[in-house]
């Protein structure tokens, strides 16, 4: 499963780069997140309630940042265990360009699901990642100063 | 000696025994049985990965859970149970064992990793999440393209290539007469993974005795004989001390021709706990466990003359076994299938082929109805279409040169085999009119080229295997498949008649038709008669319901164990006349003088006699009771023959298929019951309509399946079954006792061919070319759009 797309954030660059890498202010924009701890520099350990059609779950895994140059671009690696739920696990590319007064967060999500996940929701498991993943940078714009919306691409 | 005026059964259409209760919704269904008060039931922990090393399984959590009785592992169950390990006794067979719980590794998505065991149902289904299972997982072999390249990971380390199985044959000569003058016309077909998906799931209740030394075991199944066997050597519980009861069976297909192991983990349970234990599983696990069929690349490539005659025919057949060789068929039955069911009922006289079972990280596949044969017919007939399109004849007429004609029967086909009786002209022929499809080709010609729907029409001719006797399994290397069926006949002391049969039905309705087949070979009434089966411990051992055999394999036994009490009855009857034995004749339940209407006696006297409840003693040398039991072993195999014409209309904006017109001529030999057979058919062409158009298992790159419910996997509906134009002939086997072949297949057989060849005639219009299923719009829209940009 692919999904891309950008977002204008009205903040600038130094600013949403130090966002993106706050334990506290990430918990508070992943949606369902219920647990989120910095246990390195580049690693976070979380959980998060997700629901996919009839299938509710909370996933436990553990985030990496890899390719880091702040504050222009890093690689977002995870996976998470949903026990019998199944699991699902991939990795975003993440860059900051400057624009204006503002940023634009593009990304570029490579993922995989398995177990019933895969087996009962992977019909509308697309769906729901791209909303989750509008409602991730919609938290975020709003958070860090709202601007103007643009609907992420599948 | 039957009377010449007892009233005839077999030819009727004797109205089905069991459609009464079915109908009425109050037929016992497995979870219908009513289980003891103190039942466990069981709940799978199943693998979320294709391919993975188990770390660790940490069940603590689970059993905290009350009502958990007790969570097993691989470690508890291997003391319990051994691996099942199918043995295929044939060169190129490379079998591996599967324990009934997955030790170290993982297959497939869906693998059983640990069972738990609770005191209900929904205990134990709360009780798998709270299963922590450690997993790294691994690299999987999920595709049959993505296998075949060097260097695929392997699923067992003992399995080189991951070719599990494979098999060659190449008639005499072959090489010099396929590089002999003429064209060569090839393809490669491409049939997609299905499944059976009866309508009830499977499922099993273990009911140990007191003391746990014997285990009454009901099971969904079509083969509780082979149940029994298979469970006995896998629990070193003696077979005596067995019984193995099928209940009314929602809908087989093949998918309960196989032994599970979920069906030992519960047996195993039950005789370990010294209780009784019910498993019953729910649609997504239906879909991941229950073996799946098809999956394969059918490459063809054949000499013609100019007139179309097949000159040599070669094919490379590989099939997907799955993670584990299936018990009791193993993994060649599709590859082996195919290859040699081929050749059908052209007169092909140089052939060869080379067929490879591949195992992957997916289900276990296994006998779908029809086998190999829907894909070997997509290929072959699929390949006369191709024959006609590249040499400018028409495909029926291609048809008609390569067939076997009526003056060449019996015919003994380049693999050896021998076909008794059959119509493969004949119904074409008849099909051909049927489905006007003359005038439709005219209408076909005159057609507007830029219409809205592009229409197409589509033949399989084709053969049925049936019947397979112990040769035709001994011949595949299957040593757990016995080949013979058995039949006890009894005459109660009332008169009345009870009738054992080795089968099982799945809704085939055997109770009508062995009771018509045993009614016309006893003389019998057939209200007499009292049809029962599925039954360990009252049927006799037989090979059960698969394959197409109840009514060859069964309907022989029931004729000659007939026969056999028929005599009897004639000497007793006889002696109570004083007349000379063979002036005896049988009709409606009685014994009567031959040439003398008003002299006899009833079945009923006769058994007052043999029973010893009369003032007349038996005669002296008879033994007491009126009870016969014969086993029959059917030939090699019987052939069925068949022809299935679809038109159909392809919307040029949508890419959906409308099936406008369906023609079916069908050759079964001796109809039994036509109500029966023509339900048979229509069941069948619309499994295969769907199976061409619709169905698929979709499994992504990582070996994940992605269509584990029926919302998404779907399956064909009321709405997408058109009216079936249908009739018979009929050729009687003069090989098999009753003149019966099997009849439980040729839907499917030929409905997967006959609409991809329609879809394909209409796409070839505008030049694409259709050869793999299933027909979806996406598809048919891809290739209609490559075709137009000219690549």
């Amino acid at each position: 499963m692919e999904l891309s797309g950008e977002r204008r954030v009205g903040a600038p660059r130094q600013e949403v780069w130090a966002a993106v890498n706050d334990p506290a202010f990430l918990k508070e924009v992943i949606p369902g997140c219920q647990e989120l701890e910095q246990v390195s520099p580049t690693r976070f350990t979380a959980v998060v309630r997700v629901s996919v059609g009839p299938l509710k779950a909370d996933f436990k895994g553990e985030v990496r940042l890899e390719d880091v140059v702040a504050p222009l671009s890093c690689r977002l690696v995870g996976e998470g265990q949903g026990g019998v739920a199944g699991f699902a696990k991939g990795s975003a590319r993440v860059e900051l360009a400057e624009d204006g007064e503002g940023t634009i967060v593009s990304y570029q999500v490579d993922a995989q699901i398995g177990g019933k996940l895969a087996q009962i929701g992977s019909r509308v498991v697309q769906g729901v990642a791209a909303k989750l993943t509008a409602r991730f940078f919609d938290g975020m714009a709003m958070k860090l100063g709202a601007e103007e919306a643009a609907a992420p691409a599948a | 000696m039957i009377a010449p005026g007892h009233k005839g059964n077999i030819g009727r259409p004797v109205r089905r025994r069991e459609d009464s209760y079915l109908l009425r919704g109050e037929g016992r269904f497995l979870d219908d049985i009513a289980e003891p008060k103190d039942t466990l039931f069981l709940g799978f922990v199943m693998s979320p990965y294709a391919r993975a090393e188990i770390l660790s399984i940490d069940a603590s959590e689970a059993l905290a859970l009350d009502g958990v009785v007790a969570v097993m592992t691989a470690e508890e169950m291997k003391r319990l149970a051994k691996p099942m390990h199918t043995i295929i006794d044939f060169p190129g067979y490379r079998g591996t064992p599967r324990p009934i719980l997955a030790e170290n590794q993982v297959r497939f998505v869906g693998e059983q990793v640990a069972v738990i065991v609770a005191e209900d149902p929904y205990i134990a289904q709360d009780a798998i999440d709270l299963v922590q299972v450690e997993y790294a997982p691994l690299e999987a072999a999920v595709s049959l393209e993505q296998t075949l390249e060097p260097g695929a990971p392997l699923v067992h380390d003992e399995v080189p290539a991951n070719v599990m199985f494979e098999s060659s044959f190449s008639s005499e000569g072959f090489e010099e007469r396929f590089s002999a003058d003429g064209r060569i016309v090839r393809e490669r077909f491409r049939k997609s993974r299905v499944a059976g998906v009866p309508l009830e799931p499977r499922g099993c209740l273990a009911l140990p005795d007191h003391v746990a030394d014997s285990l009454v075991f009901y099971t969904s199944t079509q083969i509780p004989h082979l149940v029994r066997t298979a469970l006995s050597e896998l629990l070193g519980l003696p077979e005596p001390r067995l019984r193995v009861v099928t209940p009314e069976v929602g809908g087989g297909f093949g998918t309960k021709a196989q032994f599970y192991t979920e069906e030992v983990a519960t047996a195993a349970i039950a005789l370990h706990l010294r209780r009784p234990v019910k498993w019953v599983q729910d649609r997504r696990e239906e879909l991941l466990t229950s073996i799946h069929a098809r999956d394969h690349i059918i490459e063809l490539e054949a000499t013609v003359d100019d007139s179309g005659r097949i000159l040599a025919l070669r094919a490379e057949i590989v099939t997907n076994a799955g993670a584990y060789s299936t018990y009791p068929f193993g993994c060649s039955l599709e590859a082996t299938g195919a290859a040699r069911m081929l050749v059908g009922p052209y007169d092909i006289r140089h052939y060869a082929y080379r067929a490879r079972a591949l195992t992957t990280n997916t289900c276990p596949s296994g006998a779908y109805r029809g086998v190999g044969q829907p894909s070997c017919f997509m290929a072959i007939e699929g390949l006369m279409d191709r024959i006609g399109r590249q040499l400018g004849i028409d495909p029926a007429e291609v048809r008609l040169r390569n067939v076997v004609k009526a003056d060449q029967l019996p015919y003994v086909n380049v693999l050896g085999v021998r076909y008794d009786t059959g119509s493969y002209e004949a119904c074409l022929r008849r099909a051909l009119e049927l489905a006007d499809y003359w005038q439709f080709r005219k209408r076909q010609s005159e057609a507007e080229p830029d219409g809205q729907f592009l229409r197409g029409i589509g033949i399989c001719n084709f053969t049925e295997v049936s019947g397979a006797g112990s040769a035709g399994w001994r011949v595949r290397g299957l040593t757990k498949v016995p080949g013979f069926d058995s039949a006890v006949v009894r005459i109660e002391p009332s008169g009345q008649i009870t009738l054992q049969v080795s089968q099982a039905g799945a809704g085939q309705g055997h109770l009508t038709t062995f009771a018509q087949v045993l009614a016309d070979h006893l003389g019998a009434r057939v209200e007499d008669v009292v049809v029962a089966e599925g039954d360990t411990a009252s049927a006799p051992y037989g090979t059960n319901t698969f394959a197409s055999r109840s009514a060859v394999a069964g309907g022989g036994a029931v004729i000659k164990a007939a026969e056999t009490l028929g005599r009897k009855i004639s000497r007793i009857a006889g002696y109570l006349l004083g007349v000379d034995v063979e002036r005896i004749e049988l009709r409606d339940s009685r014994a009567v003088v031959s040439g003398d209407q008003g002299q006899g006696v009833s079945f009923r006297e006769i058994a007052a006699v043999a029973y010893s409840m009369s003032g007349t003693p038996l005669p002296q040398g008879e033994e007491f009771g009126l009870e016969a039991f014969e086993t029959y072993d059917p030939p090699l195999a019987t052939w069925a023959n068949a022809v299935h014409i679809a038109q159909v209309a392809v919307d040029r904006r949508t890419g959906s298929v409308t099936i406008e017109n369906y023609t079916i001529v069908h050759d079964c030999g001796r109809v039994i019951n036509p109500l029966i057979v023509d339900g048979q058919i229509h069941g069948g062409t619309a499994q295969g309509i769907g199976e061409a158009l619709m169905e698929e298992l979709v499994y992504d790159a990582e070996g994940q399946l992605l269509n584990a419910n029926l919302l998404d996997y779907l399956m064909p509906t009321a709405m997408d079954i058109p009216d079936y134009r249908l009739d018979h002939i009929e050729s009687p086997s003069v090989d098999a006792l009753g003149g019966f072949k099997g009849v439980g297949e040729g839907g499917v057989i030929g409905a997967v061919p006959a609409v991809t060849n329609a879809v394909a005639d209409a796409l070839a219009r505008v030049g694409a070319n259709i050869n793999r299923t299933p027909l979806r719009p996406s598809y048919l829209l891809q290739e209609m759009q490559r075709a137009a940009a000219g690549n």
